[in-house]
């Protein structure tokens, strides 16, 4: 008897955000929705750390939606100590996150956010790695894109600019924090480390960049893609 | 993302809103951003599903017709759009044009219509157009902190029932009526009372000492004989202010009040006292104690502080102009009377005019003199004599009691300034025939004069020369010219104009490049429709069916110069208040977001008189 290689069993709303249709590229950017992102964590190596916080505000008609913003607090999983120098960042007490709703409920609901949408994150190695560490663990599932990474964006649109001699070739890449790139384009900060406040600093950050590669001729999903696709 | 809530809080009329209204606004508005020259609404294009809200950057406002487009304003961060096209669901009549790269926040149209419905303040910022907005400020002013004076009407300071006697009663038995009601007024009437006609009059204790006791009459006269009639009267529904201002105008301790034509009741001065014990009403009584010129600087004084309660009443500046003008002129005819007891009566009838602001009663706290004397033409030569020893005396005293002499020597005491009746017509005739720049200067002064003693009644006498002025084309577009030099302080982008440099950094002169600008353009408007008021307000208000001026352009000028005249009214307090020196200079900073505003909204109203006024006149054509 063979034993084949069983494809994985996913669970449904696993299977309904991998099955989901992605975003056509060739269409204008406004016409997609995204679901931007952000995340707290009690440390940055996805192995051992653990996901926290998630913040996500929506991209429709190139607006972004308050009224569809979403919060939440993660329970980290059983015998992780959150570390102290790790609260002093986040602001998340372990009485708060004691209390938070656990991964496994709260997993499902993130990707029926991000089905069918492109994802937004600031420097997205680390969100996307934590999300997908969680979904490997649990599904053996990962993250299907498209993704986009706003920092990578801000550095396309500076090599860009220095090939169009509109900053000097030796001018060194401007800081890629993102407080600072919202400052350089005129925009407002939130709050500071708070996932919702960051993923609202990062969404904004994203219509002025899209705005300006529209400008420059890029008004497509492709166009973004090439520019900060991960 | 308080900072959303926090952000809106700043300007108006978000600022009217509870924090609950404010986190609502946070949690379902939308964010945007636009390229530069994008348009962000199109003229004629889909109707507005938004309030917009400028949070970064700069929106231009378009105005497309006739083939031309012109930007007529410009929004910054705090300020709305889209709102007239939302309300009406209709396209929008302007296209709403990105400056600068912009990000906005935007409220959708169920919660705008929400927030409406639930308070009125947010509601009436959004009615309609920017006139609208203007007028509702000078309304919300009056309103804020108002005191009783402002808010309660002559008709509920009523005390009691009419008491009223036939005109065929003496006045024994008016006196006994009187002494047996206990009321210091009766009404004469024959019945039906209270309908005005012929018969109708008033008869106060006033009237009983001075016209029937004083003046040796028989007590069996008819009271028909020594009533006061015709009768002045206020409707019933009238502000407490307004019966004050009217019985300080006419010396009048007694008010009649009239509901549907009849009268229905008597508001007497010690009513409103009772009501409104600082009042200015004690001003004149003050004034008639004073014995000293050192009283009669105090007097003055104390006319400086009733501006500043008036105004933090939430009086209009043009109701404080008249409340000033009244007992400015009290103190310069108590004045002018001992001055005649001193000297001895003057040879010949004449009038003491005071000019300028004083002469629009727009005076306020920066005041210095401006005053000019006429007597008649059959004067003998000795007159001369007489009217300068008179017209020393005063400007002297004046001074002493706080008015300060004018620098460029327009008072009586100046021998240029105090002449016979036909060489003021000469001077009129002249300023208008030949409008040098000497010449318009001269009108912005001496055309505003206004009589403040004196049996000469120099109105008839002079005025008519001034209206003369009405059909001379030529010299009413030199003074549109001279009333546009000075251009409203805007930018390009008509934000408000700073100077950049310097000591004056930040400041706006809100005398010269404010109330002065409406103070021209109202001078020439009332010469053109032949109108005779001198009060900025009146001459707009009277002149706009003559002139041309719109009715609308009209009263949105009057509400830009209400606002920045309170505006300096309050910044000239202040700095009385630090005891620094009194200027027109407002530091545009530190003005408060709605105030930033208002006054924005303000010159942009004048700038667009101004461009209709040089269209009209052509102004830019003549040499």
């Amino acid at each position: 008897m063979f034993f084949f290689r069983r494809k994985p069993e996913f669970p449904d709303f696993v299977r309904a955000y991998t099955d989901a249709p992605r975003p056509d590229p060739a269409r204008h950017w406004r016409e997609v929705g995204y679901s931007v992102l952000d995340i707290e964590t009690s440390g940055l190596n996805h192995k051992r750390d653990a996901l926290l916080a998630i913040g996500l505000v929506e991209i429709e008609e190139g607006r972004i939606h308050l009224n569809r913003h979403w919060y939440t607090l993660v329970r980290p999983p059983e015998g992780l100590e959150v570390d102290a120098s790790s609260i002093r960042i986040h602001g998340l007490t372990r009485a708060e996150l004691e209390d938070a709703p656990h991964a496994d409920v709260i997993l499902p609901e993130l990707l029926a956010r991000l089905a069918g949408r492109v994802m937004v994150v600031h420097v997205a190695q680390v969100d996307v790695s934590f999300i997908n560490q969680a979904m490997r663990t649990r599904w053996g599932a990962k993250l299907v894109g498209p993704i986009i990474d706003t920092a990578r964006i801000a550095m396309s649109l500076h090599e860009t600019a220095k090939i169009l001699g509109s900053v000097q070739p030796d001018m060194p890449m401007p800081a890629i924090q993102l407080r600072a790139l919202a400052t350089r384009f005129g925009l407002p900060s939130y709050g500071e480390h708070n996932a919702l406040n960051d993923a609202l600093t990062t969404a904004q950050l994203f219509l002025a960049q899209a705005t300006r590669l529209e400008g420059a001729g890029r008004p497509t999903l492709r166009g973004l893609m090439k520019a900060g696709g991960v | 993302m308080e900072e959303i809530a926090a952000f809106l809080g700043n300007y108006p009329p978000f600022d009217q809103l509870p924090p609950s209204g404010l986190q609502r606004i946070a949690r379902s508005v939308q964010i945007e951003y636009f390229a530069a020259n994008h348009d962000v609404l199109t003229f004629g294009g889909a109707p507005s599903q938004f309030l917009y809200v400028v949070c970064k950057g700069h929106v231009d406002l378009i105005r497309e017709g006739d083939g031309e487009t012109q930007i007529f304003d410009s929004l910054g961060p705090g300020e709305a759009f889209g709102h007239p096209s939302l309300i009406l669901g209709q396209p929008p009549i302007i296209t709403v044009r990105a400056h600068t790269e912009v990000l906005v926040y935007l409220l959708p149209a169920a919660l705008f219509h929400e927030l409406r419905a639930e308070f009125p303040p947010f509601a009436n910022f959004f009615a309609a157009s920017a006139i609208e907005r203007l007028e509702f400020a000078v309304r919300s002013r009056r309103d804020s902190a108002a005191p009783t004076l402002f808010q309660t009407h002559l008709r509920d300071l009523v005390e009691r029932d009419l008491v009223a006697i036939s005109p065929d009663a003496t006045v024994q038995e008016a006196a006994q009526l009187m002494s047996q009601e206990r009321v210091s007024c009766l009404l004469i009437d024959l019945p039906p009372y209270g309908v005005l006609d012929q018969d109708t009059g008033i008869f106060t204790d006033r009237d009983l000492r001075t016209r029937v006791v004083a003046a040796g009459i028989p007590y069996d006269t008819p009271v028909s004989q020594v009533m006061t009639t015709p009768i002045r009267t206020l409707p019933a529904d009238s502000l407490v202010f307004e019966g004050l201002m009217a019985m300080l105008e006419n010396r009048q301790h007694h008010m009649p009040i009239t509901e549907h034509g009849r009268i229905v009741g008597i508001v007497t001065h010690t009513a409103i006292l009772r009501h409104q014990s600082s009042s200015p009403v004690f001003l004149p009584s003050q004034l008639s104690r004073a014995q000293t010129l050192d009283d009669m600087r105090r007097y003055r004084d104390k006319v400086v502080a009733t501006v500043g309660s008036l105004l933090d009443a939430g009086a209009r500046v043009s109701d404080i102009g008249r409340v000033v003008a009244v007992a400015h002129d009290t103190l310069l005819q108590r004045l002018l009377r001992d001055a005649e007891v001193t000297l001895g009566p003057p040879p010949v009838p004449y009038a003491w005019m005071v000019l300028g602001s004083e002469g629009r009663f727009e005076q306020t706290l920066l005041t210095d003199q401006d005053n000019a004397l006429v007597y008649t033409d059959d004067a003998p030569p000795e007159a001369a004599t007489y009217f300068a020893t008179l017209a020393d005396l005063i400007v002297g005293q004046l001074e002493i009691c706080g008015f300060p002499r004018c620098p460029g020597e327009i008072m009586a005491s100046n021998p240029q300034w105090r002449q016979p009746l036909q060489v003021w017509k000469d001077y009129f005739s002249r300023w208008i025939n030949v409008p040098e720049e000497e010449a318009l200067l001269r009108i912005a002064i001496f055309f505003d004069f206004r009589k403040a003693y004196g049996e000469l009644d120099v109105e008839a006498a002079l005025r008519p020369v001034v209206l003369d002025a009405r059909e001379n084309r030529v010299f009413l577009a030199r003074l549109a010219r001279a009333a546009l030099r000075n251009h409203a302080p805007l930018t390009l982008f008509r934000q408000v104009a700073l100077q950049r440099q310097g000591e004056q950094r930040h400041l706006i002169d809100l005398k010269h490049r404010g109330t002065a600008m409406v103070v021209d353009m109202a001078r020439l408007f009332s010469l053109e429709a032949g109108c005779n008021a001198t009060s900025t307000v009146a001459r707009l208000r009277q002149s706009w069916p003559e002139s041309s001026i719109s009715e609308a352009d009209a009263q949105s000028l009057i509400s830009a110069f209400e606002l920045i005249s309170t505006l300096r009214l309050r910044n000239q307090q202040e700095q009385i208040t630090r005891g620094e020196e009194v200027t027109n200079h407002v530091c545009y900073r530190q003005l408060s977001p709605i105030n930033q505003r208002e006054l924005k909204e303000s010159l942009q109203v004048i700038a667009g008189v101004q461009r209709g006024l040089a269209r009209i006149f052509q102004t830019g054509m003549i040499g």
